[in-house]
């Protein structure tokens, strides 16, 4: 009966288990104490014996709830017995005290049914049969059955020191789990969680919860009452497995390996031995037998690859002796094998190309359209080409051109905007009209107020240079032209020297002031009372001509206001002054003699002197430097720098020049401007090397004339190609740096008559303004 | 497009200075058509100003500019939105002056004065010649002054009856002036003024105070009395001491001499031109090759202030309305200068268009907006000084009408080349009310334009 009973319990237990359980501690921990002792003992008795007759027929799919509802059970009196809450042994079970009693019932065995079946082996001894584990479901799965202690019959006490509070069957910690503070539980016993018991879990050592209806159900049990209401103590029985069409084929057995699992089959060794004898008989052949023509082949294979003398090439690096081999352009959409149709040729084009030489077609082949690439013939000239290509490569000689990618305009020395150099003359502001013929020289005077001019009408004229208007014409003569105005370089009083044919007047201009008239007068003719020509006398005797004589002007002459008439015997073509205005010189290229070619004058006294006895070259034009007793004297090709004081040659230039026309010297005194018949204009930089310092070549035609600004950093040229052309000229004094020249301004004007454009140019003393006079007659300032 | 923009409106705000032509105050903005041209607009004010038949032509300044085309067309070009309301500023047109004389002369005219009043207006030219003349409106001949022996540079009247030259060869003198029958006049000498040593380039009369001002290529400024009791003695130095001209005329007597009250030297190269402050008598402008314009107070014989600008000033003339002053300089410009003290920059305006140095300048009598220059470029041209442009740097304004000798406008018409016409290089220009535009030049004349 009791077995029965406990049978049909325990599938009872199965389900509804909660709300017993909640109604025995309701029953339990508040209220109940009297039900629960009156519950007490014959319980006990009764379960005794239902654990032993159950644990008998425990199967091992049952043995968890039975377990359960033992170590509840085994609580549940712990509680009636202490009422406190209290870890309790499991090992306090009465199976296990059958266990320590020395006989040792395999099927008694507590923990893990679950895991193995425990049978008894050959020797008596258990064996345990392990449930083979499904790989996919680990111990760290959470579908994992909840760890279980395995410390058997040691009380939970031997554990106090640790914080563990056990082992679970892999061997692993169980941890104690954490508990509360007094006053944490304290609290929970207040706010009493749903499912509060009181319980530990012994094999968690957590508190055990148990919901209402468990704990009914546990209640009921323990009554012997039917655990619910639904309850069917008497089910039908359900045929799982027996009856008819239930009989189950077990899937798996234990049995052993068959042997033929691991034995050799012997059917497969016959037919391996089949082949075998084949092979050994020679009916079978291993490899195939090569041809002659594969043979061959692979010959001519391997001849190839002999000549590929590229084949192990390794990139080397740039070096003029290794030159990689150019690269073929890319093939276009004509050498496609389906062109689009507008590369393909038409029949003339066709025609065309068949018609030329092989040598002349632009390229050596026509584009053919093929619908697909396999009906695509061989390529005919592939041979040839390659041929060709290695020709190429083999005998062209390859250089290497380093591209320049200069941008042009970098090459151009950096010269500042000519807009930042301001001012220079850019425009025509007056006209001095009145020449007829070629006006040939040009001076202002030192005011900057005058202009003076002398052309091949054989007349000076001298205007107002703010205004255009002429204040005097002085004709000099009527055959002759006038070839130097030069103005005495001191203010005051103002005296203009004017060359014409083979003498040299000295033109008071009878504008200016009565005082400095006198003055002029009493300069020029100071020189009569002071030194009386004294003839000197040839080796034979006889009055060697003097070859300048100073004298009175004729009256036709002094009516015009001319002072004093200095008589050459050949036509000057230069007359310099020096700073000072005392002398000058005069340079008369066509002389006869080299001797008096050059002379310098002195106007104080009225003596003349011939300096240069001999000389190599054609005399062309002179200098005084503006600070230093230097004179600079150009014949046709060089320019002499001679020390006055000393007497002697200081340096000689080589302009490289074929024929020098003008000299200009820089105020400063260091910087002397070369212009010459053969459309150079040299700069040169007396500090520097005799060859000049740069030569500028911008004009057509033969320089004439060439002038530096007296106070601005200015320098101009004139020249028979019509044009005047002004520049930039910066000398920096310290001579750390070179002479800055820019090309400012080309001013066109003037027409060219006969071959000649403009003769003269000349710049104001302080304006950036400039006068030129032209072969047309006209005179011109710029502004 | 065109008919959108034909029907398209703007408000314009209009505005005048000048008080006769004050439009009714409670008039608004008004919307008018952009097709609307200056006619259009002037027609409108007119009808504001309720002038009946009488119409003034009138000119219209948008920003500064003046309306040359239709409204449209000026907001395209200048990029204005239609939507803002248009400030416009109206002023009394301009007429293009026309010529009306020219009186011929035998050498190259360098200056012309005018004095003029309702009854009579006599105009004074002074040659290159070294005459000076006097002439009717009817380009009569009235009189002529000899005496200097070098060019006439400046010729100026002091009053209906008193006139002032300076000529090439370093004096000035004072001529009577006197109509004595209809047809002729006479001129003679009155005083000759020594003091300067080179060509006296130009003179400025102050008639209430009789001072007048000479400006010299011996870089000084001379003060002098236009009194004879007033001015001290010449130097006898300076005085010639054989004149040619006398010997031969034994007739007349020797005209008197006279120094200069004073020389103040400052200008490092020769003085140009030389002009009174109009507001104050005791201030005086000059300038100088020196590329300066200095100012001058008279009462000390001091040198005040000095502008320093980029290049030789040929010619001034002092707006005492916009307290500047206008310098013509050698190179193609007109700078507007602005000599209070208080001024930061040299240069207050450019007025640019001239091809050449300016030699001359005229204020306009009846406006302070305007001024006339005469140029070695061959024109005169009037500038407006409303009519401004801003350009990256500076303060721009262009000529309003330009004045071409007349024969230049001969050449053009005919066809001859410019080159046979020869110089036509202006040297001297005045305005005046009554006269209108006088100028002489390099080709003999004197040519009289009026705005009619």
């Amino acid at each position: 009966m009791a077995q029965q009973r406990a049978g049909q319990k325990r599938k009872v237990v199965e389900i509804p288990l909660a709300e017993q359980v909640e109604d025995n501690v309701l029953g339990n921990g508040e209220f109940d104490e009297e039900l629960a002792e009156d519950d007490g003992s014959d319980e006990d008795e009764e379960f005794d014996e239902d654990d032993v007759e159950e644990d008998e027929e425990l199967d091992s799919d049952e043995e968890p709830l039975s377990e359960d509802g033992e170590d509840v059970r085994q609580q549940l009196r712990d509680v009636k017995t202490s009422s406190s809450v209290e870890i309790v042994d499991t090992d306090k079970d009465p199976d296990t005290d059958l266990a320590t009693n020395g006989t040792y019932t395999p099927e008694k065995r507590p923990a893990d049914l679950s895991n193995y079946d425990i049978s008894v082996d050959a020797n008596g001894n258990p064996r345990y049969i392990y449930k083979d584990i499904e790989p996919n479901y680990d111990t760290d799965d959470s579908d994992a059955p909840i760890t279980k202690n395995t410390i058997g019959n040691i009380p939970l006490s031997y554990y106090d020191a640790y914080p563990h509070i056990g082992y679970d069957v892999n061997g692993r910690r169980i941890q104690r789990p954490a508990k509360g503070a007094a006053l944490d539980s304290l609290l929970d016993s207040i706010d009493i969680p749903a499912g509060w018991t009181g319980l530990t879990d012994p094999a968690t050592g957590k508190p055990l919860n148990l919901s209402r209806e468990e704990l009914e159900v546990l209640k009921k049990l323990s009554r012997n009452e039917t655990p619910g209401d639904g309850y069917d103590p008497y089910p039908d029985m359900v045929e799982y497995f027996t009856g008819k069409g239930m009989e189950e084929v077990m899937p798996l057995s234990a049995a052993p390996e068959p042997k033929r699992r691991f034995v050799p089959s012997m059917h497969e060794h016959k037919r391996v031995m089949k082949i075998v004898k084949a092979i050994k008989e020679g009916r079978i052949k291993p490899h195939k037998e090569p041809t002659a023509e594969d043979l061959e082949n692979e010959e001519q294979a391997q001849e190839y690859a002999q000549y590929d003398v590229w084949a192990n090439e390794v990139p080397r690096p740039d070096h003029a002796m290794n030159m990689p081999a150019p690269k073929l352009p890319p093939p276009g959409y004509e050498e496609s094998y389906h062109p689009p149709p507008e590369y393909l040729p038409d029949k003339h084009q066709q025609d065309e190309w068949e018609k030329q030489d092989e040598e002349d077609r632009t390229r050596d082949f026509l584009p053919k359209d093929h619908s697909a690439l396999r009906k695509v013939p061989g390529y005919a000239k592939f041979v040839k080409e390659k041929f060709e290509r290695c020709l190429d490569l083999y005998l062209a000689p390859r250089v290497r051109r380093s591209k320049l990618n200069i941008d042009p305009e970098s090459l151009l020395p950096k010269l500042p905007d000519p807009a930042e150099l301001r001012p220079f003359p850019d425009h025509r502001s007056i006209e001095y009209l009145g020449h007829k013929g070629r006006v040939r020289t040009i001076a202002i005077d030192p005011t900057g107020e005058y202009l003076a001019t002398g052309g091949d009408d054989g007349t000076v004229r001298i205007w107002e240079l703010g205004t255009g208007h002429i204040l005097q014409k002085v004709r000099l003569s009527t055959t002759d032209p006038v070839n130097i105005v030069s103005w005495r370089p001191v203010a005051s009083p103002p005296i203009l020297a004017a060359c014409c044919a083979d003498s040299v007047h000295f033109i008071v201009p009878k504008d200016s002031a009565t005082v400095a008239q006198s003055e002029a007068h009493t300069l020029l003719t100071a020189g009569f009372s002071s030194a009386p020509a004294i003839p000197t006398k040839s080796a034979t005797g006889v009055d060697k001509p003097n070859p300048s004589s100073w004298h009175t002007p004729i009256p036709a002459h002094a009516s015009q206001s001319i002072s004093l008439t200095l008589s050459l015997r050949s036509t000057p073509k230069t007359l310099t002054w020096h700073r000072r205005g005392t002398y000058f010189a005069t340079v008369c290229p066509s002389s006869s003699s080299p001797s008096t070619a050059i002379a310098i004058h002195a106007l104080p006294t009225h003596t003349s002197q011939h300096p240069f006895k001999r000389l190599k070259g054609l005399p062309q034009t002179a200098l005084f430097h503006p600070s230093q007793p230097k004179f600079f004297l150009a014949t046709r090709q060089r320019v002499r720098i001679y020390d006055l004081q000393a007497g002697k040659l200081v340096r000689e230039l080589l302009p490289g020049a074929r024929w020098i026309s003008s000299l200009s010297l820089h105020p400063g005194g260091n910087n002397l401007l070369i212009g010459s018949y053969d459309r150079k204009l040299l700069w040169h930089d007396l500090e520097l090397a005799p060859t000049p310092y740069k030569t500028l070549r911008y004009h057509t035609r033969a320089i004439r004339d060439v002038a530096f600004h007296p106070s601005l950093p200015l320098f101009a040229d004139a020249s028979d190609d019509g044009s005047v052309q002004v520049f930039h000229g910066k000398v920096v004094e310290d001579g750390f740096e070179n002479a800055t020249i820019v090309p400012l301004k080309v001013l066109k004007g003037h027409k060219v008559r006969g071959e000649l454009g403009v003769l003269g140019v000349a710049w104001h003393p302080r304006e950036a303004m400039c006068v030129s006079c032209g072969a047309d007659g006209v005179v011109r300032l710029w502004a | 497009m065109s008919s959108a923009s034909a029907t398209a409106q703007v408000k314009i705000q209009l505005q005048t200075k000048s008080p006769e032509l004050q439009i009714p105050k409670e008039i608004g903005p008004i919307l008018v058509r952009t097709g609307f041209k200056r006619l259009q607009l002037s027609q409108l004010v007119n009808t504001l100003l309720e002038n009946g038949e009488n119409h003034i032509p009138l000119q219209f300044l948008i920003n500064g500019q003046y309306l040359k085309t239709t409204i449209d067309d000026f907001l395209t070009q200048n990029g204005i939105s239609a939507e803002t309301t248009l400030s416009v500023e109206y002023v009394k047109a301009l007429i293009p002056p026309q010529t009306i004389a020219s009186y011929e002369h035998d050498d190259w005219v360098s200056s012309v004065d005018v004095f003029s009043s309702p009854q009579q207006s006599r105009i004074l030219s002074g040659s290159f010649d070294g005459l000076i003349r006097v002439w009717g409106m009817s380009s009569d001949l009235l009189a002529t002054g000899t005496g200097h022996s070098s060019a006439v540079k400046s010729a100026k009247f002091i009053s209906p009856t008193q006139v002032v030259s300076s000529s090439g060869d370093r004096t000035l003198r004072l001529w009577k002036y006197e109509d004595s029958d209809i047809g002729t006049a006479s001129l003679t000498p009155t005083l000759e003024l020594y003091g300067h040593n080179a060509s006296v380039d130009n003179v400025a009369v102050h008639a209430p105070s009789s001072r007048m001002l000479s400006a010299s290529a011996d870089h000084t400024v001379g003060i002098w009395s236009t009194r004879k009791s007033d001015a001290p003695a010449a130097q006898e130095e300076l005085i010639p001491v054989s004149n040619k001209r006398r010997k031969i005329t034994p007739t007349a007597k020797p005209t008197a001499t006279r120094g200069p009250l004073t020389l103040m030297s400052g200008h490092a190269s020769q003085v140009a031109e030389v002009c009174f402050d109009e507001t104050y008598a005791t201030i005086a402008y000059s300038v100088s090759w020196d590329h300066t314009l200095k100012t001058w107070d008279l009462a000390t014989s001091k040198c005040v202030d000095t502008r320093t600008t980029p290049q030789s000033l040929w010619s001034v003339c002092h707006l005492p309305e916009k307290s500047l002053v206008a310098a013509g300089t050698a190179l193609k410009h007109i700078t507007l200068i602005d000599p209070r003290v208080s001024a930061q920059t040299v240069s207050a305006m450019t007025l640019r268009g001239h091809t050449n140095a300016i030699v001359s300048m005229a204020r306009d009598p009846n406006s302070s907006h305007q001024i006339l220059s005469g140029s070695y470029d061959g024109t005169c041209r009037i500038w407006d000084l409303r009519s401004v442009r801003n350009d990256a740097s500076e303060r721009i304004g262009e000529s309003v009408f330009i004045i071409e000798r007349d024969a230049v406008r001969q050449a053009k018409k005919l066809g001859t080349r410019r080159e046979d016409i020869g110089g036509v290089k202006v040297f001297g220009v005045a305005w005046d009310a009554e006269v209108g535009m006088v100028s002489g030049a390099e080709d003999k004349r004197v040519q009289i334009d009026r705005q009619t």
